[in-house]
């Protein structure tokens, strides 16, 4: 992408220069590599400290079990090889979280991109006024902190004073008064999944919006003269131009609301119920709430591992476009 | 905004459509926009209007008391404290690290540097929260655990990618003309990079720590865990305030805002950055 960045070397090769630019070329580009790697090791060493060893600890711990004794008194857990994977991978709820967390992530993903992308495409419709209110009302949304969002979408569903219930009781012949809104699954994660899209939806329409500047109008107007329906132009021409995009923000998406925490966490006031459980909160529970540490861990592994086909997906799309030089 | 009607289509389309589409958009919006609306409303209600079956949509007498009572919580202003300080802390030293290693990735070549993109990109997927567990075992036998600086320091992690990443983006946007020409004067390396590249990444640092600042003064999952109730953040104070003795929603409200505030202020300044940020690359085709 930025043609300036072509590697030194490169330069000196096809010329063939005397020997002694050569050497004087080599000796630069190798004191150049040895700033480079003085400049990167703070960086390098930080993570390796913070990340790359707690993230080996995390995979020793979860061959070990350790519990609340360990941490009080310092000595080294017990090893116990595979158990706790085995513990994880023959318990019925250990599926059912997983199972949650996949179903979870595939309906709130499809919902946010589809409505994402019907959001970009209208607001092409609508007069730039209308445009500007839609573009000003989904900043807010995109600023405000997760927690605050979480912490207001339970106040509106609250159930003795939650405004939902109030407009929901007002239509004739329904009885919502104190309605609660997490005693049924289904409607509680209707819940989750209705603020998880909401805040969602501004990332992915105001990329996607910017995704469709790039679709030439002209391409569009012939298509439209030519007698092709909307549907046509859209699937035959946005959409192809639109890809790469469409990609990226799915995939950030999938990797977001796979590791779903705060929403389902806030909502259930800090104690999800089983049914609220997902792989993280679950994870944290067993790890913090029941001081399972080697459990949490060997759960963490799993997510991880679960995670490492889409992220590696992510960083390859990254590298094909050309974002990466 | 007015430049995005170059791109509007006015071939083949209908009156009545139009019409329908300018509906739903002002509909989206609104609804995009109650949640936010409901909280202000909320806030500035007296208790007895909160707590009413039939909710009125203005507060019928407005009342600064929610803001007072939220304010007057014990734990409020030290978490507000402890925020900021935690955030300077860690948004101060992920600037200076990261703007080391971007200069590298960004104006040399070298063996090694398409492995250092690898890792800064693939760090920033890692679910943070997996590392919980190991930092938390970590921090509490180097005893920094129940610590405003234990927390900056795992804060610190959770900013630097990202800073490093963006300042790269920034660094390679000033041209590297300008650089060969100071070096042709006369100049050395590090008087390009105090002269030339510091001044010019000045905006791209300002957008880096305004977006640091954002993502560590909404975290509160990491802080909660690792701190005690006096050495919150104002996130995990809204956390905290929820489960003792039933929500004061009015106060909680209240306090929301006053959490959300500086967020929003600096989000709204920066969005343009964020929202080209993640997707630049792809959009650019």
């Amino acid at each position: 992408m930025y043609a300036v960045d072509t590697p030194p070397q490169k330069t000196a090769e096809p010329a063939r220069p005397e020997p002694r630019r050569v050497n004087r070329v080599r000796r630069r580009s190798q004191r150049d590599a040895r700033t480079a790697w003085l400049l990167s090791l703070p960086t390098l060493l930080i993570l390796a400290a913070l990340l790359a060893y707690p993230l080996y600890r995390m995979i020793v711990l979860s061959f070990q079990n350790m519990r609340l004794r360990e941490l009080i008194t310092g000595l080294t857990p017990p090893w116990v090889g595979l158990d706790q994977y085995t513990k994880a991978l023959t318990d019925g709820v250990f599926w059912g979280v997983v199972a949650r967390t996949a179903a979870f992530t595939v309906v709130s993903v499809t919902i946010s991109v589809l409505l994402g992308l019907g959001i970009a495409l209208l607001m092409r419709r609508v007069h730039s006024k209308v445009r500007l209110f839609m573009m000003i009302a989904m900043m807010f949304v995109w600023a405000l902190p997760a927690l605050v969002a979480a912490q207001a979408f339970r106040w509106l569903t609250d159930s003795d004073f939650g405004v939902l219930n109030y407009l929901i009781d007002k239509i004739p012949g329904v009885d919502f008064a104190n309605h609660s809104w997490f005693v049924n699954p289904w409607e509680g994660w209707a819940v989750i999944t209705t603020l998880v899209v909401w805040a969602g939806i501004p990332f992915l329409a105001i990329s996607l919006s910017a995704g469709l500047t790039q679709v030439p109008k002209e391409l569009l107007e012939a298509a439209t003269v030519d007698g092709a329906s909307a549907w046509q132009s859209l699937r035959n021409i946005t959409l192809p131009i639109l890809k790469p995009l469409l990609t990226i923000v799915t995939t950030l998406s999938v990797i977001w609301n796979f590791g779903l925490f705060t929403q389902n966490w806030a909502l259930r006031d800090g104690h999800p119920e089983p049914v609220y459980q997902t792989l993280a909160t679950f994870s944290y529970t067993q790890a913090f709430g029941q001081s399972r540490y080697s459990y949490g861990s060997a759960i963490s592994v799993i997510t991880v591992l679960l995670m490492l086909g889409v992220m590696a997906f992510y960083i390859r799309q990254m590298f094909k476009i050309g974002e990466v030089d | 905004m007015a430049r995005h009607d170059e791109g509007v289509i006015t071939v083949g389309r209908s009156r009545a459509g139009t019409v329908a589409a300018n509906t739903a958009g002002i509909i989206f919006g609104l609804f995009m926009l109650f949640p936010v609306y409901w909280v202000l409303n909320t806030a500035f209600k007296p208790e007895a209007e909160v707590k009413s079956f039939s909710p009125t949509f203005l507060p019928q007498s407005p009342t600064l008391d929610n803001f007072r009572s939220a304010l007057g919580e014990e734990l409020f202003i030290p978490a507000m404290i402890n925020g900021l300080i935690i955030t300077a802390m860690a948004v101060a030293a992920a600037l200076v690290v990261g703007f080391l290693a971007a200069l590298a990735i960004a104006r040399f070549q070298f063996y090694g540097r398409k492995a250092i993109i690898l890792i800064v990109l693939a760090v920033q997927l890692v679910p943070f929260l997996a590392l919980l567990i190991p930092l938390f075992l970590m921090l509490q036998r180097a005893q920094l655990t129940d610590s405003l600086p234990g927390v900056a320091l795992v804060y610190l992690v959770l900013l630097l990618p990202y800073t490093v990443w963006t300042l790269r983006g920034f660094i390679s946007g000033i041209p590297r003309e300008l650089d060969e020409a100071a070096m042709i004067d006369g100049c050395t390396r590090a008087q390009v990079f105090w002269k030339i590249i510091l001044p010019l990444t000045g905006p791209g640092l300002v957008a880096t720590s305004v977006y640091g600042f954002i993502q560590a003064w909404n975290e509160f999952i990491i802080i909660n865990t690792l701190n005690s109730p006096e050495n919150q953040n104002l996130m995990a104070w809204l956390l905290y305030n929820q489960t003792e003795r039933g929500t004061a929603w009015g106060p909680l409200m209240a306090g929301a805002i006053i959490t959300s505030i500086p967020v929003v202020i600096f989000f709204l300044l920066i969005q343009r950055n964020i929202a080209t940020g993640l997707t630049a690359g792809a959009v650019k085709g």
